[in-house]
């Protein structure tokens, strides 16, 4: 079971508060600006800027 | 309807977000998981509605998060969130609580002008009326707290009244008068007197036990809500208390019963910040909200030591 469309809407990036996108894996968020990836656990996504990932690119 | 419960996973707010789905509300929940106590206490707390279709839940902090577009699509926000505890909230801890209280709060009533919702019900405290010997306590006193946690009880009271008055965001506060009940939190009294109790050791007791609260089940204080999201006036303030006075040796008493047998005391020093009674006037409530409290303390106790062995076994 992943997270709903209805929630991912109103979810944004809690640093820069722009635009986030389901991973591929669909088991993070992710924000293209901050280059960060905030974890979904359990369903629960993980909306906090001192639990977040960097990306490398 | 579409419900923001902030703090979802705590003591009061899981409570009431399990009442709103079963009246039908979908419910967005907020929680931060905020070390005051352990995690796993919290995740057990929304175990349950976790399953439902109904609810969605976020770990966020309300300092951080996008609210203007988390409340998109809101009725209704409560906002039960709070650092909690009154004799921790002293010293260097005092950001954690003005952070977490006022200005956490201030942050959600600004998101509100952006996107409007219908109610904004707020759970303020009675720490807000402080050390008065003017019983019962009454909505028209002049609040005087005693500790920091009261202040920012009542900062963040006084922020919804000052919102409701500028931008016309309907918020209503409701002063909850000592829950307690299942899920209470571990650091409350009634919670560590009956894991003693079950443990077979010594009641710790601050001071005389002479102290009264008015105690409030947290059913009780789940119906003030759901009232005050029905009928409550915006900018209102309303006392939630249980229709009873009593002494913290009185409830030892009932504990007593309810355990079967007496129970040895420890008393220690009153704590700075903790107030010696308090007792809830609550004619507005009633007589506005339609509130009455239904939960009697000696059945309301029961509720809490039958959770707690549970979680003892």
């Amino acid at each position: 079971m992943a997270i709903s469309q209805e929630l991912l809407d109103i979810l944004a990036c809690p640093k820069c508060k722009g635009d986030i996108c389901l991973n591929e894996k669909k088991d993070g968020l992710i924000c293209d600006k901050c280059k960060l990836l905030y974890e979904i656990k359990d369903d629960i996504p993980i909306m906090l800027i001192d639990e977040a990932k960097p990306i490398e690119k | 309807m579409k419900a923001l419960v902030t703090g979802v996973a705590g003591f009061v707010g899981s409570h009431l977000c399990e009442y709103l789905i079963k009246n039908g509300l979908r419910v967005v929940g907020i929680d931060n998981f905020m070390d005051y106590y352990h995690r796993s206490i919290k995740e057990a707390n929304i175990t349950g509605m976790r399953k439902d279709q109904n609810f969605e839940f976020v770990e966020a902090s309300l300092l951080e998060v996008d609210l203007p577009g988390l409340l998109d699509g809101i009725d209704v926000v409560f906002h039960q969130s709070a650092q909690a505890g009154v004799r921790a909230s002293w010293g260097q801890n005092f950001k954690i609580y003005s952070d977490n209280n006022i200005l956490a709060t201030q942050m959600l009533l600004e998101a509100c002008r952006e996107s409007p919702v219908k109610k904004f019900v707020y759970a303020s405290s009675s720490s807000v009326y402080g050390d008065t010997k003017d019983l019962p306590m009454r909505e028209s006193s002049l609040p005087c707290p005693v500790s920091p946690y009261g202040v920012s009880k009542l900062a963040a009271e006084h922020l919804c009244f000052l919102y409701y008055k500028n931008f016309g965001i309907p918020a209503v506060s409701l002063r909850y008068f000592t829950v307690y009940g299942p899920r209470q939190r571990p650091d409350m009294a009634f919670h560590r007197f009956f894991k003693w109790a079950l443990e077979d050791k010594p009641l710790k007791v601050y001071g005389d036990g002479e102290q009264s609260r008015d105690f409030t089940h947290v059913d009780d204080i789940v119906e003030a809500n759901w009232l005050a999201l029905e009928k409550a006036l915006p900018g209102e303030v309303f006392n939630i208390g249980g229709g009873s006075r009593v002494t913290l040796n009185e409830v030892i008493e009932i504990i007593e019963k309810i355990a079967g047998r007496e129970l040895k005391r420890e008393h220690q020093a009153m704590q700075k910040g903790d107030v010696r009674h308090t007792m809830a006037d609550m004619t507005k409530a009633k007589e506005k909200l339609g509130y009455k409290p239904k939960v009697s303390i000696q059945d309301g106790l029961k509720t809490e030591y039958e959770w707690i062995r549970d979680l003892v076994e």
